[in-house]
């Protein structure tokens, strides 16, 4: 990280490692932010944490921050290696497993990267406003989405290119996804070698 | 840039207020965006849309408006608050459905009562009420915002009563319902729990466990204190309410910092005192007593009171002492504000503030006007209910404009729904004749020659049926509505002699004094067109449907008198207090004048004015129409609504207030069908008729001035081009060969007979002998080598020209085309089968000819009537109009085209001959040759329109050229007629932009509008697209089915005139 800024501030540009650490810390913060803000975990469980400008919660209970720094780095390395297509936060009730919301980040990968290592440019500043903005829109969208009236679980999908092994601890699932939904497109951010498009989905009411 | 409009919300995000069950995207951003324009018209509009469906909705669930209305206010105003209105819209929901049962155990209806609740001050009230009343005690959600809300005021105990109670009642779902008790427990015990870590170290322990304190928001932050100033804490956990119990472990409770209540505060969690609360199902009708008014006194009688003292002191006025102190006021306290405003002069009432008691609440709100409506004593008379439905208020205008559209709405619906079957039946029908026509194609194949004629074209003609199908079917349908319209129509012009202006104006009875003639079209002209676009909507009020039963001379009158009366309970009020004043009328003792049912009655009752009028239907005076033109000139231009008044005086006048003229208003309801049948056989045939004879037509015209009864007889048949004609299309051997087929169920008949030895010959002035008839055959009507058209009486009787006969025709060859044509309209139009045609009508097949005798015929035909133009008066014209596409529509239903259309193929009907008819007998023409007829049924490929005489005529040949559509062949052949009656000569067309029209001028002519359209449209029925074509000659049809209907009245004084001039030569 502090490499990353050193090497930002030297030349303004940016390297698909340097890309991936962003991208992949994107992805830590934002899952803590949808963690806290939908009520997933009890809030007394998330601490505060100045990043991007913004002051956003991150979960202090060690469990689940073990489980987060393992997909994060799990995210990293295959963001270095442009393997992963799309990471989705799904929500579902306890009780009846049903899905209640699903949280969808589409890595659109520029694969040419891998090989010019030459860095791009773009400001890690620019960057970071981008990024900012993704996450105040996850926190504003406590104004549309359906309240999560039962307990809910949360479980992580993440879409990788066909010919990639699947690492220990990590397994083949279905897309989870919602019968009936809306879908709102939120902003998306872009290092110039992977560009984040975010979605949610959430259950329609049953009568509009 | 589109992406930031998409971002909107993010925006606004505080202004918008989360909703329980989420908000749809799209519907947010249309509302965010729209808040910035001052008019939000389209959610307005959508608004008063559902307070609209709130007061008209008729079907049998009323919350489901209700709810949608809700749903759609959360979602259209994202900020909750005033502009949605989103509580004023629940409380009226409460209110409406107040007392349904049928919805206790409905969830929408418990779901609309917990939205309620959040807007109420006192929501366990509420709970309490729904609990009483067993609202949504079968359902979990009640027990689970029940308890919610305990807990949140910190009654654990009575929450998990709560609780408790709905798992006893099995609640739905339950499952949930146990989810949620089960986390209620655990976050209960998680706080015990902490309440006993807490107790021993004190309150700061807790303190001390918050690893980072934080301020309640909105606190006080002035800094106090002399030496050091320091801002005052207050500081509170993160959330209060803590959502998930299992991983929760910190303390909750709001923490004021250094205060330590010196006293001990109950806590009824902590007290386990023998009085557990439970729950008792309290009756809510009595509205809780206001809970914040402990130190009222009762009101009590004064008297009743024991004076303290004797009336000694009473005496003694005891001063008030001053007090001995002044009122501390406090420089803070400002006396009470009124609410700034610029106080007009003018206006004196100043507004006050708002009294801060009264009602808050909704709850109580609902509470009262419950009670109120319990109690209630007073009666409303206006339509209140519809007023005040939903949260705006209407106007009685609005009121009424909406039952108009709603009318209005339906009748297109029914119209488009009829057009739509229509269609289907179109569409059906054509694909059976395609069926046949392919059925038809595979047997011919082995027989080319024969039917070479007829198989040209002959899927052409397919398409084309399906246009005139529609139009002449509908028109159909339409018969039964303009008969009824004739027997209103009359009834009202029946009232017209009575009026004494009129009367005044009019010359002294003339000639012909049967009828009263009243010339109503003139009028009804000019009204012809709102005429039928108002009608049906108002078709259900009939402001003078009623007739006088002690009047009616006949059975039938009575009857339809009796059903006229019925009537008037059906009718709708057209007194403005019907919309106005809903269910609750008053009750007059008189009759209110303003309403048109007590004016119906009153009609009966009164001896004055009604008595006169009705007393005067029958021996009506008579006056000939064309002096009451010329006479009354006005009355040509002035509309009728505006005659009436003079007529009927006060009553009716208002009635015209109204503006409701009786004959706009007559209605189809109104239907008396014509039961009576009188039909007699007459023998008509048309000939080879062709060009020539059509030519002939016109000089015929002039001769027929001093031969008129003498007619078209002869066109001899006898030029080249008919004869050639006649064999290119029906060959009698082609017919025979068809009938051989049929010939069987033909002898099945009782009307058959199948007669030895030769066909009489028949001459005029002799006797012949039918079966075991004779008849004295008077007249000819038309000869030709193959068929005779003869009008016979029995033998022995003195022939009369208003007397009925026999219309005998005569086949030179055994083929009785007519008499099966006839059969197939009677099996094929049933009951549709009237005096258009022949309903008694003999068969006599010989070996060398055959003769069908049609009994009860008159002698005259159309033919006769156009002898002398003077006669055809226009309510003759349109009646023949009327009927002539009456007729022509029924034959087409019938799938058969009749070909030869010309005016002596029509013998003139009772309606305009029988000087005694009366108006049951709806029909003017009647037909009963069918010598060119076509069966389409049996024929589908013979259609080649050119096959027909009509086709043979110049006008035909030009019309038909193009096409090959067989139903086009009667449409020329109206066209011929109408023009021959307006015009006197035969129809002249030519082609303008591919459409045709006229040659004459119909400037000149009365009501040119109307009958320029009939031309347009008749010519160039193929030309149109069909759809258009249905629904454009459907009006056409109305139109003029409603003109017609307003010429009832005066057909058969006219025509007697016209007969009676006949017999003069």
């Amino acid at each position: 990280m502090a490499a990353q800024q050193q090497l930002g501030r030297e030349h303004q540009g940016i390297t698909l490692r340097g890309s991936a650490e962003l991208v992949a810390e994107f992805f830590s913060y934002g899952i803590n932010s949808i963690l806290y803000q939908r009520g997933i975990y009890p809030p007394e469980t998330f601490t505060r944490v100045q990043k991007y400008g913004l002051t956003l919660l991150v979960t202090t209970d060690p469990e689940l921050a073990n489980y987060l720094n393992n997909v994060t780095e799990q995210m990293k390395e295959w963001l270095y290696k442009c393997t992963v297509q799309r990471l989705v936060v799904v929500i579902s009730s306890i009780e009846s497993s049903e899905v209640l919301e699903r949280w969808q980040f589409d890595i659109e990968c520029d694969k040419t990267a891998k090989d010019d290592n030459g860095p791009r440019e773009k400001s890690q500043k620019a960057i970071q406003d981008e990024i900012r903005s993704v996450i105040r829109q996850i926190t504003a969208t406590v104004t549309f989405l359906p309240l999560l009236e039962s307990a809910c679980a949360f479980d992580l999908l993440i879409y990788t290119d066909k010919d990639l092994a699947v690492p220990e601890k990590w397994e083949e699932s279905g897309p989870q996804f919602i019968a009936n939904s809306e879908e709102v497109r939120l902003r998306s951010f872009t290092t110039t070698i992977h560009k984040v498009n975010t979605t949610v989905a959430y259950k329609k009411d049953s009568v509009p | 840039m589109s992406q930031e409009d998409s971002h909107e919300w993010e925006l606004s995000k505080e202004n918008v207020q989360p909703l329980r069950q989420g908000r749809v995207m799209s519907r947010l951003q249309e509302a965010l965006s729209q808040q910035d324009s001052s008019s939000h018209t389209a959610v307005q509009l959508k608004k008063q849309e559902f307070e609209a469906e709130i007061r008209f909705y008729c079907g049998d669930d009323p919350l489901d408006v209700w709810e949608r209305y809700i749903k759609w206010t959360e979602q259209a105003f994202p900020g909750g608050g005033k502009d949605g209105n989103l509580a004023a819209v629940l409380e009226r929901a409460v209110q409406a459905l107040h007392g349904q049962q049928r919805y206790y155990k409905d969830p929408r209806y418990l779901n609309l009562w917990l939205k309620f609740g959040d807007c109420c001050n006192e929501p366990l009230d509420l709970y309490g009420y729904l609990h009483s009343q067993e609202i949504g005690t079968t359902l979990a959600p009640l027990y689970i915002t029940w308890a919610e809300a305990l807990e949140a005021r910190g009654s654990f105990r009575k929450a998990d009563l709560i609780f408790q109670e709905g798992l006893q009642r099995k609640a739905e779902p339950l499952d949930k319902l146990q989810a949620h008790h089960k986390q209620f427990q655990a976050r209960v015990s998680r706080q015990t729990l902490l309440a006993l870590e807490e107790s021993p170290d004190g309150d700061n322990m807790g303190l001390l466990e918050i690893a980072e304190p934080q301020r309640s928001s909105l606190a006080d932050l002035k800094g106090r204190g002399k030496k050091k100033v320091r801002a005052p804490i207050s500081r509170v956990g993160d959330v209060v309410k803590v959502m998930n119990p299992n991983r929760s472990c910190q303390p909750q409770a709001s923490l004021q910092l250094p205060n330590t209540p010196a006293f001990a505060v109950f806590d009824e969690n902590s007290v386990s005192g023998p009085e557990i609360p439970t729950l008792t199902a309290q009756s809510w009708p009595a509205p809780p007593v206001p809970r914040a008014k402990e130190n009222e006194l009762s009101a009590g009688p004064w008297n009743s009171g024991r004076r303290p003292r004797s009336s000694v002191s009473s005496g003694l006025e005891v001063p008030h002492p001053l007090p001995s102190f002044t009122p501390y006021v406090d420089e803070s306290a400002q006396p009470q504000m009124m609410t700034p405003c610029k106080i007009e002069p003018s206006i004196n009432c100043v507004l006050s503030t708002r009294k801060p008691e009264e009602r808050e609440d909704p709850l109580q709100r609902v509470q009262h006007q419950q009670q109120d409506a319990q109690a209630k004593k007073e009666m409303v008379m206006y339509c209140k209910e519809k007023v005040y439905a939903g949260v705006d208020e209407f106007s009685f205008e609005e009121i009424r404009a909406e039952i108009y559209r709603k009318k209005a709405r339906k009748k297109d619906e029914d119209e488009i729904q009829a057009i739509e079957q229509k269609k289907e039946e179109i569409q059906r029908r054509i694909e059976e004749l395609e069926k046949k026509l392919k059925k038809k194609e595979d047997d011919k194949q082995p027989q080319p020659h024969e039917q070479a004629a007829e198989v040209m074209g002959a899927s052409t003609p397919l398409g084309m049926q399906g246009f005139t199908f529609p139009s002449a079917k509908e028109y159909g349908e339409k018969q039964p509505q303009s008969q009824s319209e004739f027997q209103i129509c009359e009834d009202t012009q029946l009232y017209k002699p009575s009026c004494s202006e009129n009367v005044g104006l009019l010359p002294p009875p003339a000639a012909v004094p049967f009828f009263s003639i009243f010339d109503e079209s003139s009028a009804l002209t000019n009204q012809n067109i709102s005429c039928s676009a108002d009608h049906s909507q108002k078709s259900a009020r009939q402001p003078l449907s009623v007739r006088n039963p002690v009047d009616s001379l006949s059975a039938k009158e009575s009857r339809a008198a009796a059903a006229a009366c019925d009537e008037v309970n059906g009718i709708e009020r057209l007194s403005e207090d019907a919309i106005v004043t809903g269910s609750y009328k008053n009750k007059t003792l008189c009759a209110n004048p303003e309403d048109t049912c007590d004016f119906n009655r009153a009609a009966h009752l009164a001896s004055t004015p009604f008595h006169g009028v009705v007393a005067q239907r029958f021996p009506a005076p008579a006056f000939s129409q064309s002096e009451l033109e010329e006479d009354s000139p006005e009355s040509k231009s002035a509309p009728l609504n505006q005659e009436t008044p003079e007529c009927e005086g006060a009553y009716t006048e208002a009635l015209s207030v109204k503006k409701l003229s009786p004959i706009m208003e007559a209605s189809l309801e109104d239907t008396h069908s014509s039961g009576a049948s009188v039909s007699g056989g007459s023998l008509s045939s048309v000939t080879q008729t062709s060009d020539i004879k059509y030519l002939q037509i016109s000089e015929k015209l002039e001769l027929a001035q001093s031969l008129p009864a003498e007619v078209v007889t002869d066109s001899g048949g006898g030029n080249l081009t008919d004869d050639d004609v006649a064999q290119f299309l029906w060959s009698s051997e082609q017919r025979k060969k068809l009938l051989g087929s049929v010939l069987s169920s033909l002898a099945a008949s009782p009307d058959f007979h199948l007669e030895a030895g030769a066909l009489p010959h028949m001459e005029i002035e002799k006797d012949i002998e039918l079966g075991n008839e004779t008849y004295c055959i008077k007249m000819e009507y038309w000869n030709n080598e193959e068929y005779k058209m003869f009008f016979a009486i029995p033998t022995g009787c003195s022939f009369q020209w208003d007397v009925k006969g026999f219309a005998i025709k005569v086949y030179s060859q055994p083929v009785p085309w007519d008499f099966y044509i006839t059969l197939e309209l009677l099996k094929r139009l049933n009951s549709d089968f009237d005096q258009s045609f022949s309903e008694n009508c003999n068969c006599y097949l010989y070996q060398d000819g055959c003769a069908i005798v049609h009994k009860d015929t008159n002698c005259f035909t159309l033919m006769d009537i156009l002898r002398d133009r003077k006669f055809i008066t226009k309510e003759i014209l349109f009646l023949v109009v009327h009927d002539l596409l009456h007729v022509v529509e029924k034959l087409h239903k019938a799938e058969i085209v009749h070909g030869d259309l010309r005016p002596d193929v029509f013998f003139l009907g009772d309606r305009i001959c029988d000087a005694f008819s009366n108006e049951e007998v709806p029909n003017a023409l009647k037909v009963v040759d069918f010598t060119h007829s076509l069966d389409l049924r049996v024929l589908p490929q013979v259609s080649l329109p050119y096959n027909f005489p009509t086709a043979q005529t110049p006008h035909g040949q030009q019309l038909l050229a193009e096409s090959s559509f067989p139903y086009q062949v009667d449409l020329v052949g109206i066209a011929d007629i109408v023009h021959l009656m307006l015009f006197g000569d035969h129809i002249q067309v030519y082609q303008e932009n591919s459409i045709w029209k006229i040659s004459q001028s119909l400037s000149k002519t009365p009501d040119s509008d109307f009958w320029s359209k009939l031309f347009e449209r008749i010519l160039n029925a193929d030309v149109s697209c069909s759809t258009e074509l249905n629904t454009r000659q459907i009006r056409k049809r109305r139109l003029l089915t409603k003109y017609q209907s307003s010429q009832g009245l005066l057909r058969q004084g006219v025509l007697v005139a016209s007969t009676e001039q006949l017999h003069c030569v």
